[in-house]
């Protein structure tokens, strides 16, 4: 079976319409910061919270995921609910929108609260989807240390070093959507978070 | 890239809060909060003794400038996210079809 064709925007559409806490992280988080680089799938790092997992898995369901193997690109069917997604590490998968993997726990990361703390919650393409920041990108990739990790490092750094120099040049980019004033903050859906001290 | 960002990257990483590298430097967390919003700018020095302090080096480099990602980064920079994934997705396209194209010139 081929891979399906990429629609990031009905992927993560069908995670939302299933109420799953999660957030944008990885390659396609750095595309919505300005990366040049170009990938092919979709990481996110969903709340561990049980609720959330079976909401995940109805999810996954809706979305005919399978496993990605290296035999078998088109995925493998698998079973599974709330409880059996949380205890794996990484969920490499495909759906009927494209690639999607799965990480409970990014690396440099402490998990979805960690990276949920400083995400932009955007609307992409009509899709509302929490993306993580661009430190946040970036910190992860620099701890996974992949040599295609190290080849994106460099504009990522210098995407944040502009930004940080002119702070309003991103939300300028926003303004001109016709998605205008979708660049916020993320509202916590657990409550004021604990203060970065 | 300021010191205050990399020192809050090395910190996260490390799992530490700004208190508890604040002990660690023998100072205070209200020091490191201000380094890491930009409110000071820490030297090289400062900066390569906090991220030790979090368990990292920090090992400069020095490489030849390379601007061919900026110039695509920077364009991506002045247009809104919709913009930034349309674009991706036409990329994706024309992709996939340069990859068709060739598999049918083999055949």
């Amino acid at each position: 079976m081929p891979e399906p064709e990429f629609r990031p925007e009905l992927l993560l559409g069908v995670l939302a319409r299933h109420g799953v806490r999660h957030v944008l992280i990885g390659g396609f988080a750095g595309v919505i910061h300005g990366s040049p680089y170009v990938t092919t799938d979709v990481d996110v790092v969903p709340d561990t919270d049980p609720a959330n997992l079976e909401r995940l898995s109805s999810a996954l369901d809706d979305l005919r995921a399978r496993v990605w193997t290296q035999d078998e690109p088109g995925g493998v069917a698998f079973d599974h609910d709330g409880v059996s997604l949380g205890a794996v590490r990484t969920w490499n998968l495909v759906t009927d929108h494209g690639r999607l993997d799965i990480t409970f726990e990014p690396s440099g990361t402490a998990g979805y609260d960690d990276v949920a703390r400083d995400a932009v919650h955007l609307v992409i393409l009509g899709t509302e989807v929490d993306v993580a920041s661009l430190a946040d990108v970036i910190r992860s990739k620099e701890a996974a240390g992949r040599d295609k990790d190290h080849l994106v490092l460099p504009v990522l750094r210098r995407i944040l070093a502009e930004n940080e120099r002119c702070p309003q040049a991103d939300s300028v980019a926003s303004r001109r959507s016709a998605n205008a004033s979708t660049f916020r903050r993320q509202p916590s859906s657990r409550g004021p978070l604990m203060p970065d001290t | 890239m300021r010191g205050g960002s990399l020192i809050r990257e090395a910190r996260r990483r490390a799992g530490l809060t700004q208190v508890e590298l604040a002990a660690r430097l023998h100072t205070t967390q209200s020091a490191i909060a201000r380094i890491e919003r930009g409110g000071t700018e820490p030297s090289y020095e400062r900066v390569t003794d906090a991220l030790r302090a979090c368990g990292y080096e920090l090992v400069p480099r020095l490489l030849p400038a390379d601007d061919a990602d900026w110039t695509v980064a920077s364009t991506n920079l002045a247009v809104d996210p919709d913009t930034r994934v349309r674009r991706h997705q036409a990329a994706l396209r024309f992709a996939e079809a340069g990859r068709k194209a060739l598999t049918d010139a083999r055949a």
